[in-house]
């Protein structure tokens, strides 16, 4: 899930806290302080993550595009300049723009959006209702959104003004999936510290799980972070979360899951839990020094993932993983190029059948339960797809008119047939008693009277080198389409 | 759509009086006759369609299209009304479909014009569908159930499609306030029972239906608000084809969903095979198919079409014709079920039967850039064809690290094979919902108890096994993770153990790994004991299980050539291990150290005879004291593996030595007067210490 991070520039920025007895401080420079704090946290434990950084006043800039160069938009932090004040409503536009033109509508996106003075908030918010339908407000965004508001100020301080109220009202429009933050006690760099801490804790905390297949296993890092949804909000309000032990329930081939529809897509990437994983992202100058001797010795003991992901390759498999109640997953292995390639997880819609042809999950046993392998010896047959119990309409011949050709091609099919008794008895019959059952089912008495004439007519058409029983099925075929459209339903079969 | 969302339930009523068997006075040309007929012949008189049968090919035609993309939990119950209500269906599940609802029609015949009218009426239909909105659907009942405490959560909303000819709006609004009040009753019914629930939200979809030509003597209705409960509105439709393209509209407005038009079908011509045109299909399906189009602005684009009353849109992909079979698995954000518009026309059927038959087609998204998107794939699961979406985006996971940069990645001798022959066995099948496992356990749970089973030992890197690289151990390994064994089965273990024991005397090399030490690696006589260790770990984690297992276990223990309390020793020192192995070979070695030479000897006896023109005069060391064991174990390998390749020179000379020696004394009694080569020694002591003597070799000592 991308990140913008939008970075207020307006001259209110500059505006310095005055603390006693210590340097002085300008807003701005807590605002870069807690967002170089999350960019390092970012590069040592949320490193897959594409962030973008957008600079705002009265105009908008995208200082760094997306990029996992954390180094890069540290850089960009540090040459920030003042502009004049802030314009909300374009530099959402510009969130909007950027996100969609790098990565379409149907993406995710957490949008940080670090500021302070939200006086053109409260003018937008007031505008809002008198927008025509050509200049739309930008909230909500098209793609799923996460707005975290980072304030470079105290609760007290926004609940002065209306501020706060703007805010939860923003907060509203994106569709109310994030979060305000303000600073808890006086403005200086430990609070600013605190602040981001909480959002990391939220939004970037690294999901760790431990991946089981049996009395194998492996830690790993599920990136990025699955997210909990809620299916129905009515039957089951509670949203609902993937477990942190994943199990995989068995195997299947590529082609019996035949690319499913899944909600989300997560690498699984094998870690080494013994490494203390620094979640503030302090102290990093000391594990540089110890990473590389740790991460060879991760890379030289064997791991559950790497055979896992090395199998599934090989063979064209994918594991079936159950990620909590009634809630299960793929796991598979994804080329992304020639030489690179992973294991990924995918989720599927929460539910016991998430794949029709599958069947429900719970009902999936092993194979050395069957008397025959399903597969047969040599792999070439397959339980799967599972047929559903009723066919649908183009797998079973219906009879539809509401077409006057549907109506003419049906009439022309048996007359062709009769044309040809007694060759095509069967085939003459089949088409007949098809008619027959829909004109009954559609109370549509006149088409049979009228399809009882044409065989009348057939039957006098027919060459003397007729075969005699032409004649005879033709006559009896007719009386009994006419028996049909008088007598009261009889569901006496015609032959 | 929330799962119990007024589209949960629908009731079709139909009127069934005798004024709807008037003509729709739309007429159908049926005879068309073809030009080398056409002298002479009198065509057939066109037919029309009674007003009740537009209206019945109609619904129909609405749920064959629901029942095509929602085969569950979408109902639909179909009553007729005239002098009195007919329930054509009911909501359950296997009530649903067009085959149960065109027999029961059948049986209700096209209505008697000579009814009396006075006594015939929509209403009985509409009270009748209100009762049954409040009737419980399974999926209610179930949700319910699973619920509990929470059960309010389920709602019960429906919607009421009336078909009827209507008299004037008066007549209308007469309905309307019957349908309030009726709700109002039997809500209050619902309250106290079980089986009911009270209708919380109904939408009454009115249509009046006139023959063509006539003028409506009922007006349209956008949808208005009655009360809380219940919603109406108003469609007055000419019967026939406007019928059916409203039912059309409607069916997609009220179940979501959008049309698509696949173009650039290539097909053969009917009258000539050898030509092909280009043809489009409309296909109807759940409008999220669309959602990227709706959200980016780009439905223009995508050439939507806005097609007759201006109410119906479609968005045109163009197919791609298909190259390869190739099994790939993509990234797809949806599956959705489709339904042809126009279902037995010949393009539509040409398509779906190329679906169905198990190719899948990619679909081209037409953008005015002339680049080329693949946005959507259609192709068919067990004779369902679905709408895949595929993600056209640029991925948010690009460029990740390769997994052999990461933990583990730079370990080379993975059991890659191995592994993905344990996932073959650890595949799945659909077990029926029917079937009853004792165990009581779900078919899941017990694959996971499979997997449990299969991995409790299980080295992933071909230098941490010996046991998995060895061919011999195979029959074993594959056996002993099952829950239960046969007695053929510990049988077959047994059979492996000894062909181990026999490899062992064999000396036969071991694929002892030798990564990570210097020089040629292990003696060989710590290969086996590497060997033996690790099989004994492997079959020790599943003695529990049975009384089998733990045979196949204790077989392992009486065979392995090293005591356990050597095994000890040997861990405190190379060295002086090594002297003991001196020792060893003076001849003082432990009894049962002989277990194997014992097969061995047995082996000579058997030998013998072949053998018994040779004669060897020499004579070593006399032979070793004879084992005193009772040697059941050693009787299942009759005969000891002789057939199994080749005699190694140590065999043939080990047997001469054995041959030899066994005529430098007399016969033992007891050999001679054995049975099969056995002979049970302290036969006494039988009937003290039962049959453990015989059980297990080690156990007599």
């Amino acid at each position: 899930m991308p990140t913008v991070v939008l970075m207020d520039v307006s001259l209110s920025m500059t505006r310095p806290v005055s603390l006693d007895g210590s340097e002085e401080f300008q807003r701005k420079n807590l605002a870069v302080h807690g967002l170089n704090m999350l960019f390092e946290h970012m590069a040592s434990n949320y490193r897959m993550e594409f962030t973008a950084l957008m600079a705002f006043s009265s105009l908008w800039e995208l200082l760094v595009p997306f990029t996992r160069d954390y180094n890069a938009l540290q850089e960009a932090l540090g040459n920030l300049e003042d502009y004049d004040k802030t314009c909300v409503e374009s530099a959402l536009n510009g969130v909007s723009n950027v996100v969609q033109q790098e990565w379409g509508s149907a993406c995710p996106c957490q949008v940080i959006w670090q500021g302070y003075v939200y006086g053109s908030l409260r003018h937008s918010l007031h505008t809002l209702k008198h927008h025509g339908d050509d200049k739309k407000f930008p909230l909500p965004f098209p793609f799923p959104t996460k707005l975290f508001i980072m304030s470079v100020a105290n609760a007290e301080e926004l609940q002065m003004t209306d501020a706060m109220d703007n805010l939860e009202e923003l907060l509203r429009l994106s569709g109310g999936d994030g979060q305000i933050f303000t600073m808890e006690g006086p403005l200086c760099m430990k609070n600013v510290q605190a602040m981001f801490g909480r959002l990391i804790d939220h939004a970037y905390s690294p999901f760790h799980a431990v991946l089981h297949c049996g009395n194998l296993s492996s830690d790993v890092q599920v990136f990025p972070r699955p997210e909990p949804i809620v299916m129905d909000e009515e039957v089951e309000p509670m949203p609902r979360s993937v477990n942190t032990d994943l199990e995989i329930v068995g195997f299947i081939e590529i082609a019996d899951i035949s690319s499913p529809p899944v909600i989300s897509r997560h690498l699984v990437l094998p870690i080494n839990v013994n490494k203390e994983v620094d979640e503030v992202g302090t102290g990093a100058t000391d594990e540089l020094e110890e990473e590389p001797s740790a991460s060879q010795m991760a890379g030289k003991s064997p791991n559950f993932c790497v055979l896992l992901h090395g199998s599934l390759k090989v063979e064209g498999m994918v594991a079936l993983v159950q990620l909590g109640p009634e809630w299960y997953g793929m796991l598979y292995s994804q080329a992304d190029s020639k030489k690179k390639s992973n294991l990924m997880m995918s989720l599927f819609e929460p539910g016991p059948d998430p794949l029709p042809w599958l069947g429900k999950i719970t009902h999936l046993g092993p194979i050395s339960e069957a008397a025959e392998n399903p597969y047969g010896e040599d792999d070439s047959k397959s339980p799967f797809p599972l047929q559903p119990p009723v066919k649908r309409s183009y797998a079973q011949n219906v009879t539809v008119w509401i077409k006057a050709s549907g109506l003419q091609t049906d009439v022309q099919k048996i007359l062709r047939n009769a044309r040809k008794l007694p060759d095509k008895t069967q085939t003459f019959y089949k088409e007949l008693n098809r008619l027959r059952k829909a004109a009954l089912a559609f109370g549509f008495w006149e088409l049979l009277k009228g399809m009882a004439d044409l065989l009348e007519r057939e039957c006098t058409l027919l060459p003397d080198s007729a075969h005699p029983d032409a004649a005879f099925q033709l006559s009896h075929a007719a009386q009994q389409l006419k028996l049909a459209s008088t007598a009261t339903s009889e569901l006496v079969k015609l032959d | 759509m929330k799962m119990f969302s007024v589209s949960h339930k629908t009731v079709f009523v139909v009127d069934h009086c005798p004024y709807m068997a008037e003509s729709s006075r739309q007429q159908v040309e049926c005879d068309v006759l073809t030009k080398s007929r056409g002298q002479g012949v009198i065509p057939l008189a066109p037919v029309s369609k009674s007003l009740w049968t537009c209206a019945v090919e109609c619904s129909m035609e609405y749920c064959r299209i629901l029942y095509d993309v929602y085969p569950l939990h979408k109902l639909i119950n179909y009553i007729v009304s005239d002098s009195e209500f007919h329930i054509l269906n009911s909501w359950r599940q296997e009530d649903q479909s067009t085959h149960e609802l065109m027999s029961a029609l059948a049986a209700v015949g096209p209505p008697n014009p000579r009814e009396d009218p006075e006594c015939c009426s929509i209403l009985h239909g509409l009270v009748a569908a209100v009762e049954s909105l409040c009737k419980i659907t399974e999926l209610q009942h179930e949700r319910r159930t699973t619920l509990m405490d929470t059960a309010e959560r389920v709602a019960n909303r429906g919607r009421i499609i009336c078909l009827t000819n209507a008299k004037s709006d008066t007549h209308v609004r007469m309905l309307e306030d019957c349908i309030q009040e009726t709700i109002l009753e039997q809500n209050k019914l619902a309250a106290g029972s079980d089986r009911l629930m009270a209708i919380q939200q109904c939408d009454l979809v009115l249509i009046h239906i006139h023959p063509q030509g006539d003028d409506a003597l009922v007006s349209d209705r956008p949808k208005k608000e009655i009360s809380p409960l219940l919603t109406s509105e108003v469609h007055s439709v000419r019967a026939g084809r406007h019928l059916a393209t409203k039912l059309n509209i409607l069916v997609q407005q009220h179940f979501d969903l959008a049309s698509t038009t696949i173009t650039n079908i290539p097909m053969k011509e009917e009258q000539h095979a050898n030509t092909s045109a280009n043809y489009d299909v409309e296909l109807l399906h759940h409008r999220d198919a669309h959602l990227e189009f709706f959200k980016s602005g780009d439905l223009h684009m995508a050439g939507t079409s806005t097609r007759e009353n201006g109410l119906k849109e479609t968005i045109t992909l163009k197919w791609c014709t298909p190259r390869t079979n190739s099994i790939e698995l993509h990234y797809c954000t949806g599956a959705y079920r489709i339904s042809p518009t126009d279902v037995n026309s010949r393009p539509s059927s040409c398509l779906t039967n190329f679906l169905l038959n198990g190719r899948s087609v990619l679909l081209e998204q037409p953008r005015k850039s002339g680049s080329k998107v693949i946005s959507h794939m259609l192709s068919s699961h067990g004779g369902e064809i679905f709408l895949h979406v595929l993600n056209s985006n640029r991925s948010t996971l690009e460029d990740p690290p390769s997994i052999s940069e990461g933990c583990g990645g730079r370990v080379t001798d993975y059991r890659i094979t191995d592994f993905g022959e344990f996932m073959r066995e650890n595949r799945l099948m659909p077990v029926s919902e029917s079937s009853h496992d004792p165990s009581g356990k779900l078919p899941v749970e017990r694959a996971k108890g499979q997997l449990e089973r299969h991995t409790r030992y299980w080295p992933m890197i071909i230098s941490q096994t010996t046991i998995f690289n060895m061919q011999a151990v195979v029959p074993l390994a594959n056996l002993i993770v099952k829950e239960t064994l046969s007695e053929e089965d510990v049988l077959t273990c047994q059979k492996t153990v000894y062909n181990l024991v026999d490899m062992e005397r064999k000396n036969d090399p071991l694929p002892i790994s030798t990564v990570g030490s210097r020089g040629k690696g292990p003696k060989r006589d710590e290969q086996y004991r590497i060997m033996w260790n690790e099989l004994e770990t492997l079959v020790k984690t599943h003695a529990g299980a049975t009384d089998r297992h733990q045979r196949v276990l204790d077989c392992i223990i009486a065979c392995r050539s090293k005591p356990p309390e050597e095994e000890e020793r040997k861990k405190r020192g190379r060295k002086r291990e090594e002297r003991e192995d001196k020792t060893e070979k003076n001849g003082s070695k432990d009894t049962d150290d002989k277990s194997w030479q014992e097969s061995e000897r047995l082996k000579g006896l058997l030998d013998k005879e072949e053998q018994e023109s040779e004669v060897i005069k020499d004579s070593p060391d006399s032979p070793e004291p004879l084992n005193k064991k009772p040697r059941l174990c050693t009787e299942e390998v009759q005969p000891p593996e002789r057939a199994k390749g080749p005699v190694s020179l140590l065999t043939m000379w080990s047997n001469r030595i054995t041959v030899a020696n066994s005529r430098k004394h007399q016969e033992f009694v007891g050999r001679v007067s054995s049975v099969n080569n056995k002979f049970e020694l302290y036969q006494q002591l039988k009937d003290e210490n039962g049959m453990d003597v015989h059980e297990n070799g080690k156990a007599s000592r």
